[in-house]
């Protein structure tokens, strides 16, 4: 039998509620918000907003990771800004109808993602989630590692010496065993994916160029050909992924938001959309000069990137081009293995919080170390298709992603568990047009592979 | 100054630590509820399963679609 979280916790003289270390540290977080909420005037309400955002900036911020932002990368020094500088805009504004939905799920529950699937749907269709998120998941990681070791290496760091710096790192935010502290941590870490933002700007953007293309939208450039469907799919896999979902509900369960708080967590990802889609166009605008120029970019890795902006950028714009891809590795490393361990403690009910004790989630914190030793040990093989993965894997995220839209769509119409808090029609709508448009894309990249030709009759060629 | 707490590490828990702990979570956050009650499992409707099973095997041909792709472009 599995060792229940609440038979390593304490009961209280002669009573029978069993207090977990956790509860503890929980309650010690929730006190400090109800203390603040007590309070009047604009210093206590901006007090409650810096004790409550979080898991939506996290996300949202964790999700411009290396892939993504090798993908943003790509998408402006193929094709410039025109086209893509709104696609991209309009990703995040899908980012944030979906992880809306985890915010009301798991300040209403106070589960995570992995947990409420299992117990509402059975195991059967339980484990079909699981498979896709730890394959996903692993799949990203190895990502992040590739960008790691390609953002250092523009600095001359070997490539173990890069894999294992990061492998530190994540084991260094882990030992603080304190939801609150790892979250402050990892905010910090996560804020330097603006880096990207002064490399655009050294690049001298047209703001011209810029401000039609935002106003007005520009045709797609080279029409509807089997590479533009893939940069479409790796643009929208940049924004909206599983691991999204199951990380962002499971870290409100953790950080113990109620349904008190849920306005803060709609700001909270809202806020992270706004910072992460900033960091994102700018990526694209920082390479745009490579397609300015002509410059041949299809099969670029990180640090190439940065090599070749040196030009436009100078040799600190290239710098902190790389520095901005082994932060969105690092800082992506650390939320998506915690997810894989947050919903392998939800479903095998072991101990899984960031505010327990090695001992005591021993499981949680050795799935999240694994997964991630396993990811890092990958990319060091010689051999392996570095650039293939890199390329699939924001492909695989957003083929994978209806089949989890559904789940978090039922669960969120459950008036069972979710009570008043159900979703509203606007809602609703919007999130089945997210589910149409993923579905759409999807069947778009089935048909540019299979038939090429056939793209002719959607309007390509 | 803010007060700082500490998580205890005695066996048994103090009074006050009781009290901060059923005040400041519901109910219902406590992981020993958690553990306790479990959300009954949903019957599902034909649609439901229906759809289900569709997007099950929307991605599995997509999977095969990725795998094809990749198999081609090696070639």
């Amino acid at each position: 039998m599995a060792r229940t979280n609440a038979g390593s916790g304490r009961r209280m003289p002669g009573g029978d509620v069993v207090i977990t270390h956790e509860d503890i540290d929980r309650a010690h977080d929730r006190e400090r918000v109800s203390e603040t909420r007590a309070r009047r005037g604009f210093r206590p309400r901006l007090r409650l907003f810096w004790l409550l955002i979080g898991p939506g900036i996290l996300v949202m911020l964790g999700e411009n990771d290396g892939p993504s932002m090798l993908s943003y990368a790509a998408t402006g020094a193929r094709f410039g800004v025109g086209f893509f500088l709104p696609f991209v805009a309009l990703t995040f504004l899908m980012a944030c109808v979906v992880q809306e939905m985890t915010v009301r799920l798991g300040a209403a529950t106070h589960r995570g993602h992995a947990e409420l699937i299992f117990e509402r749907f059975g195991p059967f269709w339980g484990w079909f989630s699981m498979i896709d998120l730890m394959v996903g998941n692993f799949l990203t990681l190895v990502t992040e590692f590739i960008a790691i070791r390609a953002g250092l290496g523009f600095f001359g760091v070997r490539p173990w010496v890069a894999v294992l710096g990061a492998l530190l790192v994540l084991n260094f935010a882990l030992m603080t065993h304190r939801y609150w502290t790892w979250e402050r941590i990892i905010l910090g870490a996560a804020m330097f994916n603006l880096a990207f933002v002064p490399v655009a700007l050294l690049a001298h953007p047209h703001w011209g160029e810029i401000g039609r293309a935002l106003a007005t939208g520009r045709p797609l450039p080279g029409g509807l050909t089997q590479e533009m469907v893939m940069i479409l799919l790796a643009n929208i896999g940049a924004t909206v992924t599983p691991w999204m979902l199951f990380f962002q509900q499971s870290a409100i369960a953790d950080k113990g938001l109620t349904t008190r708080d849920i306005r803060f967590g709609r700001v909270d990802t809202v806020l992270g959309a706004a910072l992460a889609s900033i960091a994102a166009l700018a990526t694209m605008v920082a390479t745009a000069p490579l397609f300015l120029h002509h410059m041949t970019a299809a099969n670029f890795e990180a640090a190439e990137f940065a090599q070749a902006l040196q030009p436009f950028v100078g040799h600190w714009g290239a710098a902190l081009f790389a520095l901005g891809m082994f932060e969105a590795g690092m800082v992506a490393a650390i939320t998506i293995s915690t997810s894989s361990a947050y919903a392998f403690g939800e479903v095998a009910r072991r101990p899984h919080s960031l505010n327990l004790p090695f001992k005591q989630g021993k499981s949680f914190y050795l799935v999240l170390l694994l997964e991630a030793a396993a990811a890092a040990g990958l990319v060091l093989v010689p051999g392996i298709p570095l650039v293939y993965i890199v390329l699939l894997v924001n492909v695989i995220a957003v083929l994978a992603m209806p089949p989890a839209l559904l789940f978090l769509y039922m669960l969120v119409n459950d008036r069972e568990i979710m009570g008043e808090l159900i979703s509203p029609l606007w809602a609703n709508v919007l999130a089945l047009g997210v589910v149409t448009v993923l579905i759409g894309a999807g069947l778009l990249f089935g048909l540019s592979v299979i038939a090429p030709n056939a793209l002719a009759l959607v309007g390509g060629r | 100054m803010e007060k700082e707490f500490d998580s205890a590490t005695g066996a048994e828990l103090s009074r006050e630590e009781f009290t901060t702990v059923m005040t400041a979570l519901e109910p219902d956050q406590l992981i020993s509820a958690k553990e306790r009650h479990h959300c009954p499992r949903r019957q599902l409707t034909r649609t439901e399963m229906a759809l289900f099973w569709a997007l099950r095997i929307y991605l599995v041909f997509m999977v095969g679609v990725v795998v094809y792709q990749i198999w081609t472009s090696v070639r």
